[in-house]
């Protein structure tokens, strides 16, 4: 958004109050929705849980096209609409929360950091286990991305999908690394945010953040998805403390609140 | 004893070591280590062994190219600027690295490649005197294709409708950046302390070229001159590390190891510190006498070659269309006499 453009949306922002009725869009949780896709939603809706702002969870086929940046999520909110974390915490900032407002300059710097990292590192490795790794592809996502469209738009939409994140890939550098390395290097960022949460119980110890929200929706999802093997959620499995983590987490915002939006447990 | 490491990378210009910006990082670690490399600095990628810059040629004969490998290479070949680190701050690295790579890379691809005055004026023009003919025709505008896909599909999804915009948004994330790691390093000399760490070289590179290099259309430099301790840091590792590549006064000691190939092995920092200037450097020269004579072999040949070659053509052209024309000649009779003789013969019939 242009800076002008910006400050008129958080002056309306700011107005109005966050209403009753907001609502989150996402694709079907059962058949279509994708490990990725469900890591930014579990994330937006942890960090509005950890807000305290009720948020509705709606599921639609075509939220990727309703989305104004094309990405999933996006919240409905009065009548506005915001999509990607980013996004969302600097509009719910303009309405007056803010979960790191107890930060200073220098952990704000941090918190901006492992955001990146987990953004850079995490979420890259999804989507080339995703759509890059032919086992996973031909198993999972094809199916799974199609399935709310007849024949032949499912297969042709996926391939679609595919050759955009393939050529992603190559841009950043990724096109030629194997499962292996990238293994490798989601064990290099779990490790990362294990030694930067060494024992506290948050990132930035008493108050989660929306650092918080991130590395929850990521890690959860990975977890508790089911792929074709399990050597991505061994690799998280490894660092006790990132499991406590996102067990509190469920707990805390999930269970306690009766929300128990979240099918799946963590054992 | 197995050879020593090569590194091969774009040579200097614009008051810098290297101008592009992974050579740049590869350089800066391998001086903060100490890494005996034998450093070539070329402009001519296909001259590298892998076909781009940089490229290590490890003691074995293997060839790295990708600017990450080639740091954990060195790492293994026990030149460690990490190895103080605490976890924690080993996992800030790894943090702060995505958070260039997602914040400042793209606006550093189009600073440089995409914005057409500083591309025109200032890496265009680089590049095409520094490049061997017949390079210089056509790689910069390759690299600068190369460039602006990668920044597309990087900022991908918000289609360029309105190009203003996504500059402006990508701008005021660089500028956001930019202060987080002010903030960050404050005022310690470097980021983790008293050592230049991995994380050093790599913010260094991006923050030096976007410094230093005579940009027509730098808000961002404006911006990152506002940034004082980021400033200080930038003139402090250049004066430390590179005092005679900077395009300074040249190194007092005869000839520096300029770009003649010769080992580059570390030495203690100069005991004089050269007072430390301001962001603004002496213009820098763009033909060093270094890089000179080396090409001057090859600027002479080249002229030898066209030469050559204008001639050939010449030649093939006035035979090809008949002005000259060569006649066999009939063995033991000169053919002037004998045609003389066929002429007057003709006349007298």
């Amino acid at each position: 958004m242009s800076l002008v453009a910006e400050a008129f949306v958080s002056q309306i922002a700011a107005a109005e109050p966050w209403p009753e009725n907001a609502t989150l869009y996402q694709q079907l949780k059962g058949e279509q929705i994708l490990l990725s896709d469900n890591a930014a939603s579990l994330a937006v809706q942890a960090f509005l849980q950890m807000c305290n702002l009720p948020i509705k969870v709606v599921c639609r086929a075509n939220a990727e096209y309703m989305s104004p940046s094309g990405k999933v999520p996006f919240i409905h909110v009065g009548n506005q609409v915001v999509s990607e974390l980013g996004p969302i915490v600097q509009f719910v900032k303009a309405k007056g929360h803010s979960l790191s407002d107890g930060l200073d300059e220098v952990q704000k710097a941090e918190m901006k950091a492992y955001m990146e990292l987990v953004n850079n590192m995490l979420l890259t490795a999804e989507l080339y286990l995703q759509w890059c790794d032919e086992a996973t592809v031909g198993e999972i996502t094809h199916a799974r991305y199609g399935s709310p469209y007849p024949w032949p738009l499912n297969h042709i939409l996926a391939y679609q999908k595919q050759w955009e994140v393939k050529r992603k890939m190559k841009a950043i550098g990724w096109g030629n690394k194997t499962l292996d390395q990238v293994l490798e290097d989601v064990d290099q960022c779990c490790q990362a945010l294990s030694q930067r949460l060494g024992t506290q119980p948050y990132f930035f110890n008493k108050q989660p953040t929306e650092l918080d929200a991130l590395v929850f929706g990521h890690l959860y999802t990975i977890l508790t998805t089911q792929l074709t093997n399990d050597e991505l959620s061994e690799k998280v499995k490894n660092y006790s403390n990132l499991l406590a983590f996102c067990r509190r987490i469920e707990q805390h915002y999930f269970e306690d609140r009766g929300k128990g939006s979240l099918s799946i447990r963590l054992s | 004893m197995a050879a020593p490491m090569e590194l091969f990378c774009w040579s200097g210009g614009w008051g810098l070591p290297s101008v592009d910006l992974d050579s740049l990082a590869v350089l800066t670690y391998a001086r903060f280590t100490g890494a005996p490399l034998k450093v070539h600095k070329i402009t001519n990628p296909w001259r590298s062994p892998s076909g781009t810059l940089p490229a290590l040629r490890t003691s074995h004969g293997e060839v790295i190219s990708v600017p990450h490998k080639i740091i954990t290479h060195l790492r293994k070949e026990k030149y460690n600027a990490d190895y103080d680190l605490s976890a924690r701050q080993g996992a800030d690295t790894l943090a702060f690295m995505s958070l260039l790579e997602e914040k400042l890379l793209p606006v550093l691809i189009h600073t440089f490649w995409v914005d057409s005055k500083n591309f025109v004026e200032v890496t265009r023009k680089w590049y095409a005197e520094a490049l061997p003919f017949p390079l210089n025709f056509f790689l910069p505008g390759r690299m600068q294709r190369q460039h602006l896909e990668r920044l597309q599909l990087l900022c991908g999804e918000h289609r360029p409708e309105d190009e203003e915009e996504l500059e402006k948004e990508l701008y005021q994330e660089a500028l956001e950046c930019l202060t987080l790691l002010a903030q960050r390093l404050g005022s310690h000399r470097f980021f983790f302390g008293d050592a230049p760490a991995s994380l050093d070289a790599f913010v260094f590179s991006y923050l030096v070229l976007l410094l230093q290099a005579k940009l027509p259309s730098g808000k961002l430099q404006a911006h990152l001159r506002g940034l004082p301790n980021l400033c200080a840091y930038c003139t402090h590792i250049l004066s430390l590390y590179f005092p005679w590549d900077g395009g300074k006064a040249r190194w007092r000691g005869g000839t520096g190891p300029w770009d003649s190939g010769q080992g580059l092995q570390e030495r203690a920092p100069p005991p004089t510190f050269l007072p430390c200037p301001s962001a603004e450097v002496p213009p820098p020269r763009q033909t060093p006498a270094g890089p000179e004579t080396e090409e001057e072999p090859y600027g002479r040949r080249n002229q030898i070659l066209s030469v050559l070659a204008g001639l050939a053509a010449m030649a093939g052209y006035a035979l090809l269309s008949g002005i000259v024309s060569i006649q066999r000649a009939a063995p033991a009779r000169t053919p002037d006499t004998r045609a003389l003789g066929m002429a007057e013969e003709d006349e007298e019939e």
